[in-house]
């Protein structure tokens, strides 16, 4: 084939394919406009999964009629006048590519009114071409429908999904949005029916409580205000990290929940997912997210938007910077949420100083967020606590591997990091963690995981030789199982039997029970029974016998552990301990935690500037 | 208020009254005694709302008065003294309370003594007169046996039970249960036929009367209160106070096995002794102590083997000899539960009876059946 010039139409399509690939890309582009148009009320509509039709109406700024055909023209846009503008971009537009893309693909009708004339303007398009124009009252503001996506590419419209799936993406980017702009009035309606709404308060309080719902809403942590250009070095960036983010114990199965906002414009950033997640390090199960809106003012300077035409990616002068800051800021709140010391890491081994891991800008060196001298660093470190993530587990980020080797954390041989040394108990912080002192330094212990892995053991190695020891009681304890946990108890009495719990069914919702484990018969066992039923019904484990047995195990020693926020002495501390020490795997939890962390003498000598 | 009194008197009725101090409570008054001029005497009162105390001491009386200061300075100060007199005034207006002894003075900020909920002191004929000894012995013998957890309130209490002529304690953790019976004089010291009681008392009432009473030598008087919700026990110059458990006590005697398949008898402190090693062993296996009863033959005595072992630790075998009667049998029990009871058999011989590994087994002193102890077996395999 010889080369040739594409016909306009056709490059149209080509070009209009990158922009707009599904129609949550339309809403996105018109979602945007709306916003930089200064609207306060955004309204999207969408039918058959955006497919048949979306429209967006504002009360923005709207556009003079003498201009709106313009809008529609490739690279128009009342947004940037230079080169230069780029790096001062506020808006989230800057290309002029978006309407002409979106209506290479649909059919469009288009109402504006600028808020300085007094009638509005009314264009109809089609394949991208005027087809109508009138002059038409309506209200200050624009009303834009895209209809028939992809109608004239049909390989195109082959790859949409499933309506409702279609819709779901589209309800994604609405509420990305109110994150993002809580001050302003959202609404999506799907096929007739309002399935989203904020309120648009300027709290971002309602924003979290529409997009996620009161309960997890009410469980976010504020991410603490902090501006993070504290030094002096000519390359610092005024930078300002702020949000939300879920405690430890909210987590979920993939990163979607991880929102981030440059800007004000929603990012997608595999680095900065992964800066969040290793904020949360050790604190959520293998494989499991984080959740978070996490909003970053930057300097337009500092911050490159135009890297992608989809404008969903950015590049930061100064990456380390940006993603220690945040990192810092998620770390600080997620650590005062769980009571845990502090870590940061030494400027040394600073995963996001280092410059060979993430493509070796040497100047990020000089980026680091604080000047202060590095001896007054805190310089904690953790010690072998990812034990339970293999160390060839998938991260995220390029170069991770050799971040890896990087990171403050050591991971330890499995053998060595096992074993404890003898451990004297210091005493007790947040009536949740024993302070200890071993020959290596100091250690903390997490009292709640410890227990559970000393019970976890005990169980263990006494079910190794049968059913574990159990306490008769004097007379049975009746114990009335809830209807929804009868056919769960009945299946599963076998294996509670092996556990120490003898439970017979003496009709209906009654059972007798007639025996105790007895490593924990002192423990409330007949609540700590139904609590481990309820909590085992629901998740349904298999009815592979050891998996449901062991899930079992792990559920009743979670409950009987000692609780965070129960004060003890030193006598049960220094027990616990103890109990510990002779632990296979004392480091963990049975369910992956860490129980510990330690602080060497050399880190304390460190600290105190003595080395 | 203006009082002299002796450095010795004073501590130790400081130190009586302060069982009942609550230490960190969030009702401040609470962490103070009550000092208060009664009588010619000087009265101290501490509660911690669940328990009172109040104790008199031998005063010299200038002004009458009362105030609340803090327990722990007071008591602390109070015991470095050289034993000499006291003198005590108080600042009515700034409620700070002025102590001199010799060349030691202080000044202790205090509460007003309006603030402290009062206790009810004064009864004129108790329902019921015990002598302190067995007192004495009969908590000794049961509130051990109580549960300590707050799951079942009922069982953190003692019955106490009185038909007018046998009085019974009994507590029980649900694994355990203790009952120790004890006859009642026909007409107590006063001349008055006993009344018959049947209340709940907190076992940690009773232990803290234990160690209050023990240098008393009068019979102590028991009053159940109008209002039925508190026990007041009689001391010479103390009486304390202490709220009752509402309930009803899990009916006790069914549990109490009647008869048994095997009767060992056993020398009490070798028992104890053979039951202490084990326990080192089972400290770290779930307390489990196995006893394995044979009964003897024409020449060989009969022999009970004390046994327990730890998967991490090791193990540990002792033997005794033992008349046993009956079939042999082995069961396992908590060597907590065995040491408890051991601990406060006073008999030089201690009878175990037994049906099968997995019925509870009864302890009590060889030739007395006041006290009764059933415990649970465990189940356990080998
Ligand atoms: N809802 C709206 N209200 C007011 N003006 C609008 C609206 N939508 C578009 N415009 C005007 O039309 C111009 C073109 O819009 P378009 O989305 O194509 O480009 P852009 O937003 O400038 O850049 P980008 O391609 O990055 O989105 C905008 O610059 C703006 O002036
Ligand atoms: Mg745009």
């Amino acid at each position: 084939m010889p080369i040739q010039v594409l016909p306009p139409d056709l490059a149209a399509k080509i070009a209009a394919g990158e922009v707009i690939e599904r129609p949550a890309s339309v809403v996105k582009e018109l979602v945007e406009n709306a916003l930089d148009a200064g609207a306060t009320t955004i309204n999207v509509e969408i039918r058959e999964g955006g497919q048949r039709l979306i429209r967006v109406a504002d009360n923005g700024c709207g556009i003079p009629a003498a201009e709106a055909e313009i809008a529609f023209a490739r690279h128009a846009t009342s947004k940037l006048q230079s080169v230069d503008d780029l790096s001062r971009i506020r808006t989230l537009g800057f290309r002029g590519e978006a309407l002409p893309s979106i209506a290479a693909v649909t059919h469009i009708t288009f109402l504006t009114r600028s808020n300085t004339e007094s009638a509005g303007i009314y264009l109809r398009l089609e394949a991208g071409e005027l087809v109508s124009r009138e002059s038409r009252g309506a209200p200050a503001g624009t009303i834009i429908t895209a209809e028939h996506l992809f109608y004239n590419i049909p390989a195109r419209r082959k790859f949409l999904r499933r309506p409702a799936t279609e819709a779901g993406y589209i309800q994604e980017i609405v509420t990305r949005y109110t994150l993002a702009y809580p001050e302003r009035r959202f609404r999506l309606e799907v096929d007739g029916r309002i399935t989203f709404q904020a309120p648009g308060t300027g709290k971002m309080e309602d924003a979290l409580i529409a997009v996620y719902g009161v309960d997890t809403a009410r469980q976010m942590l504020l991410l603490p205000q902090a501006a993070a250009a504290e030094g002096d070095t000519p390359e610092q960036v005024e930078l300002e990290v702020a949000g939300f983010v879920g405690p430890p114990s909210l987590h979920r199965a993939n990163r979607k929940d991880l929102t981030f906002f440059v800007n004000h414009r929603w990012i997608q950033d595999r680095s900065l997912a992964f800066a969040v997640q290793e904020a949360y390090h050790t604190l959520l199960p293998v494989g499991r997210y984080p959740v978070g809106v996490i909003t970053i003012s930057i300097d337009p300077a500092a911050v490159d938007v135009n890297v992608h035409p989809s404008k969903n990616e950015v590049r930061f002068l100064a990456p380390h910077h940006v993603f220690s800051a945040v990192q810092r800021a998620v770390r600080r709140v997620v650590v005062e949420e769980s009571g845990i010391p502090q870590i940061t890491f030494s400027p040394a081994s600073d995963p996001w100083h280092d410059t060979t891991a993430f493509g070796g800008h040497s100047r990020a060196a000089n980026l680091r967020v604080s000047s202060a001298p590095s001896a007054s660093q805190p310089a904690y470190t953790r010690l072998a606590l990812d034990l339970h993530r293999p160390l060839d587990s998938p991260l995220s980020l390029p170069g991770a591997e050799s971040a890896q080797s990087d990171l403050p954390l050591q991971f330890e041989p499995h053998e060595e990091a096992q074993k404890l040394p003898f451990l004297r108990v210091v005493g007790q912080v947040s009536k949740s963690y024993i302070i200890a002192e071993g020959p290596e330094g100091m250690y903390m212990i997490d009292q709640h995981a410890a227990h559970e892995r000393i019970l976890y053991e005990q169980f263990m190695a006494q079910r190794g030789h049968g059913p574990v020891a159990s306490q008769a009681l004097l007379e049975p304890v009746v114990v009335h199982i809830p209807p929804a946990q009868v056919e769960f108890a009945v299946e599963s009495v076998e294996i509670l039997a092996g556990l120490g719990f003898h439970l017979e069914p003496f009709g209906g919702d009654t059972f007798l029970l007639r025996t105790l484990p007895a490593l924990i018969q002192h423990s409330q066992p007949v609540s700590l029974l139904l609590d481990v039923l309820q909590e085992l019904e629901e998740e349904r484990p298999t009815t592979v016998h050891q998996e449901r047995e062991a899930a079992l195990t792990r559920a009743v020693c979670k409950r009987a552990a000692v609780k965070a926020g129960q004060t003890l002495n030193v006598a049960e501390m220094s027990a616990l301990i103890q109990h510990l020490e002779s632990c296979a795997q004392p480091r963990t939890c049975p369910h992956g935690r860490p129980t510990m962390i330690h602080l060497s003498n050399g880190q304390l000598e460190r600290e105190f500037g003595r080395r | 208020m203006k009082i002299s009194c002796l450095q010795e008197n004073l501590a130790k009725g400081l130190s009586i009254v302060g069982r009942a101090v609550a230490p960190r409570s969030t009702l401040p008054v609470l962490s103070n005694i009550l000092l208060e001029t009664d009588r010619g005497r000087l009265k101290l009162s501490a509660t911690n709302l669940e328990i009172g105390i109040n104790c008199w001491v031998g005063a010299k009386v200038l002004e009458e008065g009362a105030v609340t200061v803090p327990a722990r300075l007071l008591s602390d100060f109070v015991a470095s003294l050289p034993s000499d007199q006291i003198d005590m005034d108080l600042n009515p207006r700034t409620q700070t309370l002025n102590l001199r002894c010799l060349r030691y003075e202080a000044n202790i900020k205090g509460i007003d003594a309006q603030e402290f909920p009062p206790i009810p002191t004064s009864v004129d004929g108790g329902q019921m007169y015990l002598e302190p000894d067995t007192l004495h012995e009969m908590i000794n013998q049961v509130t051990f046996a109580a549960a300590t957890d707050e799951s079942r309130p009922i069982l953190t209490g003692v019955l106490v039970n009185s038909n007018g002529n046998r009085l019974t304690f009994v507590a029980t953790d649900g694994f355990r249960i203790s009952v120790r019976g004890s006859d009642l004089a026909q007409v107590n010291s006063q001349g008055q036929p006993n009344r018959e009681m049947n209340v709940i008392i907190p076992a940690r009432a009773l232990i803290e009367l234990g160690r209050i009473s023990g240098d008393q030598t009068e019979p102590i008087s028991v009053t159940i209160t109008e209002s039925r919700n508190q026990v007041i026990f009689q001391l010479s110059n103390i009486t304390l106070v202490s709220q009752l458990i509402e309930g009803t006590f899990p009916p006790y005697q069914q549990i109490i096995p009647k008869n048994s398949e095997t009767r060992t008898v056993v020398n009490t402190q070798e028992l104890l002794k053979g039951v202490k090693i084990a326990s080192l062993f089972a400290r770290d296996a779930a307390h489990i102590v196995r006893l394995q009863i044979k009964p003897g033959s024409d020449l060989t005595p009969g022999s009970m083997v004390i046994r327990a072992t730890a998967a991490e630790v090791g193990d540990n075998v002792s033997e005794l000899d033992a008349m046993v009667e009956g079939k042999e049998v082995e069961i396992a029990f908590n060597a907590k539960y065995l040491l408890d009871v051991l601990g406060v058999i006073s008999a030089e011989r201690t009878v175990l009876q037994t049906v099968n590994p997995l019925k509870p087994g009864l302890f009590n002193p060889l030739g007395s059946d006041d006290f009764i102890y059933v415990i649970m077996p465990m189940q356990v395999t080998r």
